[in-house]
């Protein structure tokens, strides 16, 4: 350094200041490293065979991951974890492009449906699945009124919408739930880029389906992406749902881990430990495989 | 080519009056410009002849035919938005080369179309551009290129030089001319800076509130306007309020002036008469015996390089005249403006 560049030490009010910003991280930094961070290590110790605690010391093996991955009800349970977050989070996709689309133009009344489509944000997943008791399963209103309007002769004998592995009930409830989330995401996009570039392409001779997918689409590839994100990594992990309205055994992951948890046999924490990190291992490959092909694609776009 | 027809159309949103109620007429291959302040509804008028807004009364005919049912894909228009509204996740080709793409043409001629707007265009040398990486001029370009390549028969343009500095805007101004007549396109041209219109179009229609205040040649729009209005919009600034005491002479607090007779003007009428700043003949010797001129004093002096405008004090009046920098006459001479007849335009009140 020259004696030119020499830079002043630190006024007593600037080293003040440097203090009072690193007290202000010192609160999210404990949350992260210890609650979080701690508590990841902690599952993947265990997982591998670290619990003196419950006098189980066999750290480091991988008998937990081999045992739980060598059962074929394991994969089975992959699957239907994987098939509900997907299905789920797609047709939510759908349905929430189409309502901000609709909610980009104008019509009468707008105000009221921008209220309305919000709704089940505001309601918790619990009531959502009470819900969805209520009106799908068995002995529920829509079978009451299948029996009373004569579709079938007995509310016993109505579709089987609950308790089956299509996992319908989960489904819906899933999709009740986020619909609104992913129509909030894609709207505030698509406010964002306006009008201008659709028209531009119609006058261009673009037909509808060809704006679509090919100007407005990308263009809110960003918020979509985004959205379904988070909605997939919750549905991935979320544990009342299918639990409540789940087929019963073999159970989603989530809903295994807990059953191992509150086994009488407690080393099968372990196992449920090793359910929990494959959980984490399994939704993390798969988003990261998600942002690393809309990355490619976003470069390919032009952005960077 | 398309002949344009707009028939007592009218505009409102919910109960916003945009447009009043238009008549507009555009022969096949005319360049047009609609000039008129901010918000007077010369891009609503543009959004309504390309199908993107329904006019709530009248009729849009292109070639006599009714439009009305036809969607916007199929009009056959172009247009250059205000803001270009360019695709921003496609490159410059793929921008350009849209219109043709979405018609489902064979590759090869696509790509030889593409060539030739391009080089048109002068961007061969930014194909593979974003949008975002590209200059305000060369985005212009890129949205006036997407746009030709499709052949229109109508072409429209919404203050497309609005955004570009001064040297290249009047490039630009050239250069769309050069296109427009090189294929013959008929044109619609939004805009609200005069010069841009007189210099442009072959007609130009002023809009005020929403309704057609003129619609003629440049020439006649600037030296002949038809209301006060105009006058001020075409930047006149000597305008006096007077009498008509014959059909060729009005009494103003200029003097009494011999003007252009006007049709339909009774004796008696109180009318306004315009002097063009540029069309006085500024002497600082009284000019020979016969010529209509008055005396006065220069009172200021306004220098703009190749012109210089000087408020000349005649009697209780204020007269503006502009004349080229050849020479500076200075503040308090004592000069003569010679008023031509034909240069003393009547405006009705
Ligand atoms: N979609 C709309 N809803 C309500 N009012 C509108 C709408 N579009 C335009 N207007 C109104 O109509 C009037 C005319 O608008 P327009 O955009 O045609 O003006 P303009 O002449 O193009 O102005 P500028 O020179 O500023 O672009 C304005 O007062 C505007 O506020
Ligand atoms: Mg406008």
């Amino acid at each position: 350094m020259t004696p030119a560049t020499k830079t002043h030490p630190l006024t007593r009010r600037e080293r003040r200041a440097r203090i009072l910003l690193f007290a202000q991280f010192v609160p999210i930094f404990a949350v992260l490293v210890i609650l979080f961070g701690g508590a990841l290590v902690m599952a993947v110790l265990q997982s591998l065979g670290f619990a003196p605690w419950f006098g189980v010391n066999t750290f480091p093996t991988l008998d937990y991951f081999a045992a739980l991955w060598g059962s074929a009800t394991f994969w089975t349970s992959l699957g239907l974890t994987l098939y509900y977050a997907t299905v789920s989070t797609f047709l939510a996709l759908v349905l929430g492009t189409l309502l901000a689309l609709a909610l980009v133009k104008t019509f009468r009344g707008k105000t009221f449906y921008k209220y309305l489509y919000k709704l089940p944000l505001m309601i918790p997943y619990t009531v959502g699945i009470a819900l969805a008791v209520i009106m799908l399963g068995n002995g529920g209103m829509l079978s009451r009124l299948a029996a009373f309007f004569g579709v079938i002769d007995d509310p016993g004998q109505f579709l089987q919408i609950l308790k089956t592995h299509y996992g319908w009930g989960i489904i819906a409830v899933y999709i009740w739930k986020q619909t609104p989330f992913i129509t909030l995401a894609v709207y505030a996009v698509l406010l964002g880029i306006g009008r201008e570039t659709e028209e531009a392409a119609a006058i261009l001779g673009a037909g509808r389906r060809t704006i679509f997918f090919r100007v407005t689409l990308p263009q809110i590839l960003p918020g979509i992406v985004s959205s379904t994100l988070i909605c997939f990594a919750f549905n991935i992990g979320a544990f009342e749902a299918p639990f409540i309205l789940g087929g019963g055994f073999p159970d989603t992951l989530p809903v295994v881990a807990w059953r191992y948890f509150n086994d009488s046999d407690y080393t099968l924490q372990l196992r449920g430990m090793a359910t929990v990190v494959s959980i984490g291992i399994v939704s993390g490959v798969i988003l990261f495989a998600y942002l690393a092909v809309y990355r490619t694609f976003e470069r390919r776009m032009g952005r960077n | 080519m398309t002949q344009v027809e707009l028939s007592a159309v009218r505009k409102q949103f919910g109960g916003y009056v945009a447009i009043d109620e238009i008549d507009l007429d555009v022969a096949s291959g005319e360049l047009v410009a609609l000039l008129g302040p901010s918000g007077c509804g010369k891009t609503t008028t543009l959004r309504m002849i390309a199908g993107l807004e329904r006019p709530t009364a009248g009729e849009i005919r292109f070639d006599g035919k009714d439009v009305s049912e036809v969607p916007v894909q199929d009009r056959n228009v172009g247009m250059v938005f205000q803001r270009y509204a360019l695709f921003p996740h496609m490159t410059v080709e793929r921008n350009v080369a849209f219109g043709l793409s979405v018609r489902g043409l064979p590759k090869a001629e696509i790509e030889a179309r593409l060539d030739e707007m391009l080089e048109v265009v002068q961007l061969q040398a930014f194909r593979t551009r974003f949008p975002a990486q590209l200059s305000g001029g060369q985005m212009q370009r890129v949205a006036i290129a997407r746009t030709l390549i499709t052949k229109p028969s109508v072409l429209m343009m919404d203050e497309p030089l609005a955004n570009l500095d001064t040297a290249l805007r009047g490039e630009m101004r050239r250069f769309i001319r050069a296109l427009q007549q090189r294929f013959g396109i008929t044109t619609i041209f939004v805009t609200h800076d005069q010069v841009e219109a007189m210099e442009l179009a072959d007609r130009v229609a002023v809009i005020f509130n929403g309704r057609l205040a003129q619609y003629d040649t440049p020439e006649r729009i600037y030296r002949r306007p038809a209301s006060l209005e105009v006058a001020h919009f075409m930047g006149a600034a000597n305008i006096f309020p007077g009498r008509l005491v014959a059909r060729d002479r009005i009494e103003t607090d200029l003097g009494l002036l011999e003007c252009t007779p006007l049709a339909g003007m009774d004796v008696g009428a109180t009318v306004h008469a315009m002097l063009r700043g540029e069309a006085l003949e500024m002497t600082t010797e009284p000019p020979p015996a016969g010529r209509q001129a008055i005396r006065g004093k220069i009172a200021s002096r306004d220098f703009f390089g190749a012109s210089v405008t000087y408020g000349v004090r005649c009697g209780s009046q204020q007269v503006t005249v502009t004349e080229n920098a050849r020479r500076m006459v200075d503040v308090g001479a004592e000069v003569w403006l010679d008023i031509a007849p034909e240069h003393v335009w009547l405006i009705r009140t």
